[in-house]
């Protein structure tokens, strides 16, 4: 009998553990690669980003073997599927991301080893904010998640545009998170020195203190609309964007914005459902402005990283209609579907560009210009990329706005659904204009598109073809994750379905 | 009032003019190691604040950490960049105006909520629940660390990462380095052949 009980208690500590582990084994990734740079001097580039890939494969091969099981670890986080869904979808992010970034961090020449360190951090950062229910986790991983960005976004010194977009993105995620801290503040006075996001709701006199509510939800929603760059707290994005090295922006455009996604939908459900009515219409107010604002300007966009910018603004305000249209049956499906399909709609356009502006190291669209006749396949996969990004029937990004609008219009949010339906249709004409730009056969080629055979050819010789291709591999995986991904909708639906709380 | 709470009010009455007279001081001087050195009056005073508010575990970080790293920081800073003495100009536009009424707006609000929140807190129930309170606090330090390992465990673990990212982050746009020329001599030396022996990029 004893033999047993201590068993059992083993094997229960072990279960209680391993909630940690996805975040224990990215840890050791990142102390390993720091000791093995120290150790090896700078040889072997190669190694530290397979370091990184494996840690990363591994502790998401251990989040998918628990999403099966749900138990609780102590009061810091809590183990449910909504939880587990964004840790999943960051380590997605963190995956592909590296892999498009390796050939760039070579290729620019600047110090190799730090890269994979921030990602590393970065990914950790937004991890432990997916699944934090405690006012101060949430706050220590929210600045991690924000430094290390900022880090990563200057990470070519060299280039004053990268100098000037962290400089940015530093003051203004400051700014943003003393927003949040003052707001943290407020809670914890006003529920008698509770930090657990539980036992705020429950000592909070709703009724004694509306004004200070108001507040503190005004605070939580400039805190966390910074990361997520929602109306007036966009204008960061654009300069952060074009500034940023390329696999850097593909890094922070999906994961910070899926950990804050995380952050703000639990903090809004939780602290504040006796005032779901009054953050709904804000939030609604929110989400119209930007979707107006980010399909508007981009039209007048010359750079493609500025346009992608703008019109990660415009997702936003349709991932919040999902937000507000949650109800008891359907959780947060439509937000976490439209997500899941957006990440790899992003990726795969960065995954483009990026090998794009290596060899011809421009940014501009015209520069895009009868790109179909030098590489049909960066082409073809750029093309169906941005076609799911406006949402054309056979590919994915139509299923994730067809859920995600219809789940809309069934909660009564007509106002936001015409408006993200028209600004949908202008989307559809910018990427369109892209599309046709590449596909036009013109008889006299841009002169950066001339060089591009030499350039090519020269970027081969140097690094080796296993590196070469892995930009490819993370291309071809997002083109066809962006197209098959509506053939898997309904699974994908029945398993971000159980998502309320 | 008995004496106890007279010494305390004196002691805040000798406090808080410290903080207003730094604070001005660090706004207002024109050289700039002037306004640094008032800056640590502020934060000396505000620890000391800390400490006539019993909290003597954050008093002593802050004198720490603000006033003997911080602020020794940024004094340092200052006299080792070689800035000449500049001269304010004496127009205010109205950016002046705009921040001066909204920032007397916002004081103003805060004064208000700090009457609101007296008056409230001043009846005799909530009196009873900080006596119960105070009784619990006479090992402050004690206790901080004991909920430092305990409840709060993850956020002070990853606020050591935190840290080890902060200093990795701060090095890397400060670093040295030579490796771009040699790279390109490399590149030139060895065109054809695949792999170029890569220079190292040092750690230090």
């Amino acid at each position: 009998m004893n033999d047993i009980n201590s068993f059992l208690s083993r094997l229960n500590s072990i279960i209680n553990f391993s909630t940690i582990l996805p975040k224990i084994i990215l840890i050791v990734g990142l102390i390993t690669i720091v000791i093995t740079d120290l150790v090896n001097k700078g040889k072997n580039a190669n190694f530290l980003y397979k370091i990184f890939l494996i840690s990363t494969l591994v502790s998401m091969g251990i989040l998918f073997y628990q999403l099966i099981s749900v138990i609780a670890f102590e009061d810091l986080y809590t183990n449910n599927t909504f939880n587990n869904l964004f840790r999943f979808f960051i380590l997605i992010c963190s995956f592909i991301s590296v892999l498009l970034s390796v050939d760039y961090v070579l290729c620019s020449k600047i110090s190799l080893v730090e890269f994979p360190l921030f990602k590393i951090s970065a990914g950790l950062g937004g991890m432990i904010l997916s699944c934090a229910t405690n006012l101060i986790t949430i706050y220590v991983s929210l600045e991690f998640l924000a430094l290390s960005s900022c880090f990563l976004s200057g990470y070519t010194k060299r280039d004053i545009r990268s100098n000037e977009a962290s400089m940015k993105f530093l003051l203004m995620s400051g700014a943003s998170s003393s927003s949040l801290l003052n707001d943290f503040s407020l809670l914890y006075g006003f529920s008698d020195g509770q930090v657990q996001l539980d036992n705020i709701i429950d000592k909070i006199l709703f009724s004694q203190y509306i004004p200070i509510i108001c507040i503190s939800a005004a605070f939580i929603l400039a805190g966390t609309a910074f990361k997520l760059s929602l109306f007036p707290f966009h204008q960061w994005t654009p300069d952060v964007y074009e500034g940023s090295p390329t696999p850097v922006v593909a890094f922070f455009s999906v994961t910070s914005k899926v950990a804050a996604l995380c952050l703000f939908t639990r903090l809004f459900r939780l602290i504040f459902p006796y005032l779901s009515n009054e953050w709904h219409i804000v939030v609604e107010l929110l989400a119209i402005s930007s979707m107006i604002l980010g399909n508007l300007i981009v039209v007048t966009q010359r750079s493609f990283k500025r346009m992608l910018a703008y019109s990660s603004i415009s997702q936003i305000g349709y991932v919040m209609i999902g937000i507000l249209a949650a109800d008891l049956e359907n959780g947060y499906a439509s937000m976490i579907t439209y997500r899941f399909i957006y990440i790899f709609m992003n990726l795969g356009t960065f995954a483009r560009i990026t090998p794009f502006s290596l060899r011809t190291g421009s940014d501009n669209i015209k520069d895009y210009a009868g790109l179909y006749m030098k590489d049909p396949v960066l082409t073809f996969s750029l093309v169906l990329c941005l076609l799911s990004l406006g949402g054309i029937p056979p590919l994915s990004g139509f299923f994730g706005k067809l859920y995600l609008f219809w789940h809309g219009w069934k909660a009564g949010l007509y106002l936001s659904v015409t408006v993200a339906l028209v600004t949908s249709v202008i989307s559809i004409f910018y990427y369109l204009k892209i599309i046709k730009l590449m596909l036009t056969k013109t008889t006299n080629l841009v002169d950066t598109l001339k060089t591009y055979e030499n350039q090519k050819s020269l970027v081969s010789s140097i690094i080796s073809t296993k590196l070469k291709s892995s930009v490819e591999m993370a291309m071809i995986l997002c083109a066809l994750a962006s197209t098959l991904s509506g053939l898997f909708m309904d699974p994908i639906i029945k398993i971000t379905r159980n998502t309320f709380f | 009032m008995n004496l106890s709470e007279l010494i305390h009010e004196f002691i805040l009455a000798l406090i808080e003019p410290g903080i207003l007279v730094g604070s001005i001081g660090t706004v207002s001087f024109i050289n700039i190691a002037n306004s640094t050195f008032s800056l640590g009056l502020v934060f000396t005073c505000i620890s000391l604040l800390y400490f006539a508010l019993n909290a003597d575990f954050i008093a002593a970080a802050q004198l720490l950490v603000y006033v003997g790293a911080i602020n020794v920081l940024i004094v340092f800073a200052v006299m080792i960049t070689d800035q000449s003495v500049s001269s304010d100009s004496e127009k205010r536009g109205i950016g002046y105006f705009t921040a001066l009424g909204a920032c007397s707006i916002l004081f103003l609000t805060i004064v208000c909520i700090f009457h609101k929140i007296n008056d409230f807190y001043s009846s005799s129930i909530h009196q009873s629940e900080y006596l119960k309170l105070n009784l619990f606090e006479k090992n402050d330090v004690q206790n901080i660390g004991y909920q430092l390992l305990n409840k709060f465990l993850v956020p002070f673990e990853l606020a050591s990462l935190l840290l080890l990212v902060a200093l990795v982050g701060a090095i890397n746009p400060a670093r040295d380095e030579d490796e771009g020329k040699d790279i390109a001599e490399n590149k030139k030396k060895s065109f054809v052949s695949s792999t170029s022996p890569r220079d190292k990029s040092s750690f230090f």
